[in-house]
């Protein structure tokens, strides 16, 4: 590694200081512990309830999904708040229960190996020193919203909160690569983690980009998080960045870097978290035996978050909404509203823009066309002029749901 | 009301780190000061750039949840309690029989669960009862049984 070294000695000589980020202070206090209270994920049929949890260490009030290993929801009132979702309200995905709870800043090591001509070993002393970047970027679930597949599908049983919007503080992956030099012939690049399975033989989980893409000068290796190192259980100390793309390739507690000759075939890219190779990932109900890839870009979303499913309001002519949005592998353009089903639309004005990778919020004040129930949709246009279609679609493994969530409420 | 993009805010390009880096005091001395520990030595911590890393250690919480009482509960409280709590299983949707083997299969062949052969039905009939009771809910994609395809489901995202 005498390349990083020597370039961090050339650093350090010069005693030089980053400027500090201006980072927003987004996190927001959470609420008391609400032991015992019960959220309604509103699934379509049933089995929806889930309790809310204060139990985890670094996280304030949350839904657990599953304690052992930890699955836990961010409530959607979090993202009514702040584009920027708090580290303490944001959500936790583990697949293998041999999770490190002890992490010594001073003996970790990220190692990057295989097909390059520098092997490295990086403290994080060192990880701290080379060029920063920051991005805020939305990490959301592969199954965010799996809950809500009609017919409904195994694996965890998300509603939308297996979502999250960070300012990430790190480095470029891009930059590593170069300091260990990636020899000719890359193909992909695997990503491994201090987390293991419980049981002997079982696949470690590790995921593969390919080398172009690792390559690409924005997919970062994070140590900050809204301003502050990561809660342990979102990856501390460290963890991709994959803007864009959703958060199965987002590893935490990343401690290995592998360049390969040839594609990752082992079983987490090869055989899990694969999609139908169909537009929109859907097929029809029961299909079987479809071509798939690995699941990859994310799509646009939206989401009304001022009122929440099956709120009563007092009507009015006119109500205030507002909400967020994503635009997936890219900005938002702009985002819709229907108080009616559908029927007729309404422009929002869109709020401060973070960059193409954050959530962007949206408010109007709309039409209530009677008393009574109303349906509130929302509905995103990315700036490569995809908009979430009505329909959703199916797929066995509950992946990349998109279409127009509805809003239910009472206005009386 | 478009904004030019800023998705990248760079602090600095490798070639350019020297252009963009100031020249401060030594790091040291940006330290923010370890939270207070109720006892025992401060963690240790690492700095650099106005940003600190501190060594972390946490309890996870443990859980106790057992399958509630049924048939075969004792068997799967055996045998599905050590790598995921009961609440994986306990918060799916409706699943049919078939659903349900090839989930039980997928954790034995798969992810590799110290689960018995003979152990398997009663695993199965036990989490199919569970199904059933969860009432008028119409069992998920029932004409398929696809989703046991280990290659394409469950356990994942």
């Amino acid at each position: 590694m005498d390349k990083l070294d020597t370039w961090l000695a050339a650093q350090s000589s010069r005693r030089r200081f980053l400027g500090q980020a201006a980072l927003g202070g987004a996190a927001l206090a959470a609420g008391p512990a609400l032991a015992q209270s019960l959220v309604d994920l509103h699934l379509p049929g049933g089995n929806a309830g889930r309790p809310m949890t204060s139990a985890f260490p670094g996280k304030g009030s949350m839904i657990l999904q599953r304690m052992h290993p930890p699955l836990l929801e961010t409530p959607m009132e979090v993202f009514d708040r702040d584009v920027f979702t708090p580290n303490d309200q944001f959500f936790v995905r583990w697949h293998w229960a041999d999770i490190p709870t002890s992490i010594d800043v001073d003996t970790f090591r990220l190692t990057v190996r295989g097909h390059v001509n520098r092997p490295l070993s990086i403290s994080l002393a060192q990880l701290l020193r080379l060029p920063r970047v920051e991005m805020a970027a939305v990490n959301q679930c592969s199954g965010n919203s799996r809950g809500l597949f009609q017919p409904r599908v195994p694996g965890a049983q998300w509603g939308n909160g297996a979502m999250g919007n960070a300012k990430w503080l790190g480095v470029r992956l891009r930059d590593i690569l170069d300091f260990a030099g990636v020899k000719p012939g890359a193909v992909q690049v695997r990503f491994g983690a201090l987390d293991q399975p419980v049981v002997a033989g079982a696949p470690d989980f590790e995921k593969a980009l390919d080398i172009d893409h690792a390559h690409d000068g924005e997919v970062m290796i994070a140590f900050g998080m809204n301003g502050e190192q990561l809660p342990l259980l979102n990856g501390f100390p460290c963890r991709l960045i994959v803007p864009g793309w959703y958060s199965t390739y987002w590893v935490k507690m990343l401690n290995d870097i592998e360049v390969l000759p040839g594609p990752d075939d082992e079983y987490w890219m090869a055989k899990a978290y694969k999609i139908p190779a169909t537009p929109g990932a859907n097929v029809k109900p029961g299909a079987k035996d479809f071509p798939t890839v690995p699941i990859n870009r994310m799509i646009p979303r939206s989401w009304v978050t001022s009122l929440g499913e099956g709120q009563a309001i007092a009507f009015d002519q006119t109500i205030p909404l507002g909400g967020i949005a994503m635009g997936g592998d890219c900005g938002v353009a702009k985002v819709d509203v229907s108080t009616d089903g559908g029927r007729t639309w309404y422009h929002t004005r869109l709020g401060p823009d973070h960059g193409k990778y954050s959530f962007r919020r949206w408010d109007t004040q709309v039409p209530l066309p009677a008393r009574g129930n109303v349906r509130l949709m929302s509905r995103c246009w990315n700036t490569a002029g995809v908009a979430q279609p009505m329909a959703p679609i199916w797929n066995p493994g509950g992946f990349m749901r998109g279409n127009i969530e509805t809003t239910n409420i009472t206005a009386s | 009301m478009k904004v030019p993009s800023i998705g990248t805010l760079s602090f600095g390009a490798v070639g350019l780190a020297a252009l963009v880096l100031i020249a401060i005091g030594p790091p040291g001395s940006r330290v923010a000061p370890p939270p207070p520990a109720p006892s025992g030595p401060a963690p240790s911590s690492v700095a650099f750039g106005g940003f600190t890393l501190t060594s972390d250690a946490v309890d996870l919480p443990l859980d106790d949840q057992q399958y509630p009482d049924g048939p075969h509960a004792d068997v799967i409280n055996a045998n599905c309690t050590s790598c995921h709590s009961a609440s994986m299983a306990l918060t799916q949707p409706a699943l049919t029989a078939d659903q349900w083997k090839a989930t039980v299969t997928k954790m034995k062949e798969v992810y590799k669960a110290p689960v018995s052969e003979k152990d398997i039905p009663a695993i199965v009939d036990y989490l199919t009862a569970l199904s059933a009771k969860q009432g008028s809910a119409a069992p998920a994609g029932k004409e398929s049984g696809s989703q046991g395809a280990p290659d394409a489901s469950g356990g994942t995202g």
